[in-house]
């Protein structure tokens, strides 16, 4: 299985789910500076030039939330896919609900935090997007009510997908504590070894670059 | 027995259309969020968002249109909406999140504006980057059906129901796809489908 775009970007969710699932994996990095996933070769690929992009035996997909339900499909039976038709659709489920729902408003947060200087940075889009976010994560918290993990007692490619992208709320400094059990959901799935992983993939990324 | 909530004229006529394709039997409760009818306690069980559509079937309870439809086709489509090879499989996952994240927001985007926002309100610098963020999106499409007739591949899957039912928001909106020939008619020939325009009847009906 090949992973095709740089550590830093949605890629890192794909490593993460390939971890998870103990997957053999290879991330084949593309320099967002070099413009590398506008080149030819990467086109092949992902003719929309975006990363992340999965290669494995003939299947070529892209869309990094997709991918992860693949990989879970695929090789997860037992680890992020689930057994039993109600925790398949709620993993279904919450992977559409973070990509259609929760994205663009904790993506808007963290492009706002993340590619402008604190002097530039709009307070008013940032105290919106975090009054938008709030019935987002109040959803996380009333599905919890029934487990410790979005399927109930077991992490699984739900829990993933939607707290790779809670992620963006948290590094634009969007706080979880005023739900204690979205928050402890969020520090369970990201001290797992697979994340914590990843995050070292990443820091060493970054500091080849600087 | 499968139940679907939502009025036909909401985001529910997409999973209406990929129940008529299956031919399968299901329970319609027509809610209209605008008048109240899923502030129920029953309702908000299911979807404590309160937001339409939403599915039950057996044990599952589901939100999300466009995930309903890929349990759906998992669950009912083999060999018809849901393809057997493992690339078509995928392709279907993809094209479905493809649509929710990169399809959608431009285009629900543009339609907000255009017909539910007042004229004096309007932003057309905001129609304007939603009709440029749209016209990347087309590209992209276009390039996938002029390597095979569906999304999916040689056949008509849930992939092409999760794109086409967004696209569609494009032609309402008038917006010219002449420049995508392979996404017009890609499109044109989706959405004549039988149970898509039993669909579209039901929207009119209610
Ligand atoms: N919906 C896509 C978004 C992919 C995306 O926007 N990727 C970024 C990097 S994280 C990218 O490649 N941007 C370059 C571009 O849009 O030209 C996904 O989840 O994979
Ligand atoms: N991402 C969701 C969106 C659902 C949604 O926003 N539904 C609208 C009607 S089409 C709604 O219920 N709106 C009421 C509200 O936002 O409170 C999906 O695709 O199902």
């Amino acid at each position: 299985m090949k992973i095709y775009g740089s550590i830093v970007s949605r890629a890192s969710r794909n490593a993460w789910a390939a971890e998870e699932t103990g997957t053999d994996y290879e991330v084949v990095p593309l320099d967002f500076r070099k413009a590398e996933h506008k080149a030819p070769a990467f086109l092949a690929i992902n003719p929309a030039g975006k990363m992340p992009a999965l290669v494995d035996g003939d299947v070529v997909m892209s869309e990094s939330l997709a991918i992860n339900l693949y990989i879970a499909q695929t090789y997860g039976k037992g680890s992020l896919w689930p057994a039993g038709a109600k925790d398949q659709a709620r993993c279904l489920q919450w992977s559409m609900w973070a990509g259609a729902e929760l994205e663009p408003v904790a993506y808007g947060r963290l492009r706002e935090v993340l590619f402008k200087k604190e002097s530039e940075r709009d307070q008013s889009v940032l105290d919106d997007l975090a009054e938008k976010a709030k019935p987002l994560v109040e959803l996380i918290a009333q599905a919890l009510k029934s487990g410790q993990f979005l399927c109930g007692g077991a992490f699984t490619v739900a829990d993933l997908n939607a707290s790779c992208v809670v992620e963006y709320l948290v590094r634009s400094g969007f706080e979880l504590s005023p739900w204690p059990a979205v928050d402890a959901w969020y520090k369970a799935c990201t001290a797992r070894p697979g994340y914590q992983k990843v995050q070292d993939m990443r820091a060493a990324a970054i500091k080849a670059a600087a | 027995m499968i139940t679907l909530y939502g009025k036909a004229a909401s985001r529910a006529s997409r999973n209406l259309w990929v129940l008529e394709e299956l031919g399968l039997e299901y329970k319609h409760v027509p809610y209209d969020h605008n008048k109240g009818e899923t502030k129920n306690p029953a309702y908000m069980a299911i979807n404590p968002a309160a937001k339409i559509p939403a599915l039950t079937d057996g044990d599952v309870a589901m939100t999300e249109s466009l995930g309903m439809n890929l349990y759906l086709a998992q669950t009912y489509g083999a060999g018809k909406l849901w393809p057997a090879d493992a690339l078509g499989q995928a392709k279907c996952i993809q094209w479905t999140l493809w649509s929710a994240t990169e399809l959608e927001p431009p285009a629900v985007g543009r339609l907000m504006q255009l017909f539910m926002t007042p004229e004096d309100k309007r932003d057309m610098n905001q129609v304007q980057v939603f009709a440029e963020r749209t016209k990347r999106t087309l590209d992209t499409l276009n390039i996938a059906l002029s390597k095979s007739p569906f999304l999916a591949g040689n056949a008509f899957t849930v992939a092409d129901i999760n794109v086409a039912a967004v696209a569609e928001y494009l032609v309402r909106t008038k917006f010219d796809l002449s420049p995508w020939p392979a996404v017009q008619k890609w499109l044109t020939a989706c959405l004549e489908r039988p149970a898509n325009q039993k669909v579209m009847q039901m929207k009119v009906a209610a």
